[in-house]
């Protein structure tokens, strides 16, 4: 990796007023663990209309300065069982103290993951795994499906490191999309946003898009030794906790032009 | 003429005018678009098409009694991995009643019918379900519901699955019921409708000697040539008038 690729890859969720960035050059391998997660936040629900949506982030371990698997969750739901407008835009503000180290971690061309999927882009550029529920209101009925999600390191955009979110269904509708992500320093409370951009996920003529309702990818590992579902990458928890714990938010912004945020925080360890 | 003879003739003309619509009354249906996506000669496809019916009578076409929708001559169907749906079951539980590998398209549009003299427009959905998979014995459930302003659920007779007379091939048959969403209402028209049918990229699992298994349903296969000037599809309409339209439209080959 190129130098100025290898510092913009190394991010700490500082606010930018601070801007230090934090060394971590870990390579670590884990399990993926967001069901297993034991710190979790309290939600908080956002109103938007009718739609409420949750954010759900959890660290495993949770102790200061620790590596960790960093686990963030989140939930769209509207009332009398609808379906949510598509997610178009999604913006992750993670705590200040938060580092995002990828370090060594290769990037894989979206073109290449767009032809051939994670399995062909370098093992070591995978740096979590989640899943995703889907749903479209077609003739009148809400259909669900299920996705898995890789996150994978692409090129950097506008200098700033990059992620491809990877998600493909299988049942009822074989369907994949990527969506592209920056990381780039946010102001405080926080320290590091994460910049999602989702496609449209189409379904069959005449009917909507696809929404997401639910989505949880876990970032990070702990441990060294290598599994077949190692991810690349390192997360550490921050070393010093506010008062009243982590804060999280999202801010949603939706393929009808609404918008809903989401704000959490995870108690202190 | 004399003012109060003049009033006389035109209020009588008016009368005329009125009686004599009905009868001259005519429904016209346009199919305004029609495709299959993809639309690659030999593969899986779904087909999509959208129409809109009118009237020279008014706001209110006719209500539909029938329609036959034909397909291009060489469409091939094939259903295996898919289910099938119990019209029994259908009515009396909704959509929940039928397996999703059963799920055979979807559609909608715009309904219209009078409560004395306001007329009232509603969306109404469509659910396509197989009733029967076996080849030979195709035949589909059509679900119709509306939401607003009042709520209505309603399933149809079996459509079975037709060859079309030519230059067509394979179609469906529908005979539509009567919609009264009220009783004091008429009986619903449709203005619009909208269908997409098939199963592109639709996958199921199945429990095979109890081990998971991911089937893929081919659903509506293209066929592998296309006549110059493209595929030849149509819609036949015959309304409560005792009138009947046939629609007539023609699908693009494919870009090689």
């Amino acid at each position: 990796m190129a130098p100025e690729a290898a510092r913009s890859a190394r991010l700490n969720a500082r606010p930018a007023a601070r801007g230090r960035l934090v060394p971590q050059a870990a390579r670590l391998a884990a399990p993926f663990l967001g069901a297993l997660a034991i710190c979790s936040a309290a939600p908080a629900h956002a109103a938007g209309g009718d739609l409420a949506a949750s954010v759900h982030p959890s660290f495993l371990p949770d102790a200061l300065g620790a590596r960790t698997a960093f686990t963030f969750a989140f939930r769209l739901q509207v009332a009398e069982e609808g379906v949510p407008p598509p997610l178009r835009r999604m913006v992750v503000h993670l705590p200040a103290g938060l580092g995002v180290n990828l370090d060594g971690v290769p990037a894989c061309g979206v073109g290449r993951l767009r032809r051939s999927g994670p399995r062909g882009c370098p093992p070591r550029s995978l740096i979590g795994r989640g899943h995703a529920t889907l749903e479209v209101h077609a003739g009148s009925q809400a259909i669900p499906e299920q996705a898995l999600a890789w996150a994978l390191r692409i090129p950097d955009r506008g200098g700033r490191p990059a992620l491809a979110l990877f998600t493909r269904g299988t049942t009822p509708l074989q369907q994949q999309a990527i969506s592209t992500a920056t990381l780039s320093p946010d102001g405080p409370p926080y320290g590091l946003k994460i910049t999602v951009a989702i496609p449209a996920i189409r379904t069959v003529v005449y009917e909507p898009d696809a929404s997401i309702t639910s989505f949880s990818l876990t970032l990070g590992a702990v441990g060294t030794t290598p599994r077949a579902h190692a991810a690349a990458g390192a997360v550490t928890v921050p070393r010093r906790c506010p008062a009243g714990g982590f804060p999280f938010a999202a801010d949603f912004s939706f393929a009808d032009y609404t918008t809903s945020r989401a704000t959490a925080r995870v108690p202190c360890p | 003429m004399t003012a109060g003879a003049r009033w006389v003739v035109a209020v009588l003309c008016a009368a005329f005018l009125l009686w004599a619509a009905p009868a001259g009354a005519e429904e016209t249906v346009s199919i305004t678009e029609a495709g299959f996506s993809p639309d690659k000669l030999g593969v899986p496809t779904n087909a999509f098409g959208r129409a809109t019916i009118t009237s020279t009578a008014g706001p209110v076409p006719s209500p539909i009694r029938h329609v036959n929708v034909y397909g291009p001559a060489g469409v091939t169907l094939d259903l295996r991995g898919s289910g099938v749906c119990n019209k029994e079951s259908l009515e009396r539980l909704g959509t929940q009643a039928c397996p999703a590998n059963s799920r055979a398209g979807f559609g909608g549009g715009q309904g219209i019918y009078m409560i004395g003299k306001e007329l009232v427009e509603e969306e109404y959905t469509i659910d396509f379900f197989l009733a029967d998979n076996r080849p030979g014995h195709v035949s589909l459930l059509v679900y119709l519901t509306g939401s607003k302003p009042v709520s209505i659920e309603m399933v149809f007779p079996p459509a079975p699955v037709i060859q079309g007379p030519k230059p067509y091939g394979l179609g469906f048959s529908v005979e539509v019921p009567e919609i009264k969403v009220l009783p004091e209402a008429s009986n619903a028209s449709a203005k619009s409708a909208f269908l997409t049918l098939g199963a592109h990229n639709v996958a199921y699992y199945r429990m095979v000697h109890g081990k998971r298994k991911l089937f893929h349903v081919k659903g509506i296969i293209l066929p592998k040539s296309c006549p110059r000037g493209g595929w030849p599809v149509a819609s036949q309409f015959s309304f409560e008038d005792g009138s009947t339209v046939m629609a007539k439209r023609t699908v693009p080959c494919p870009r090689r």
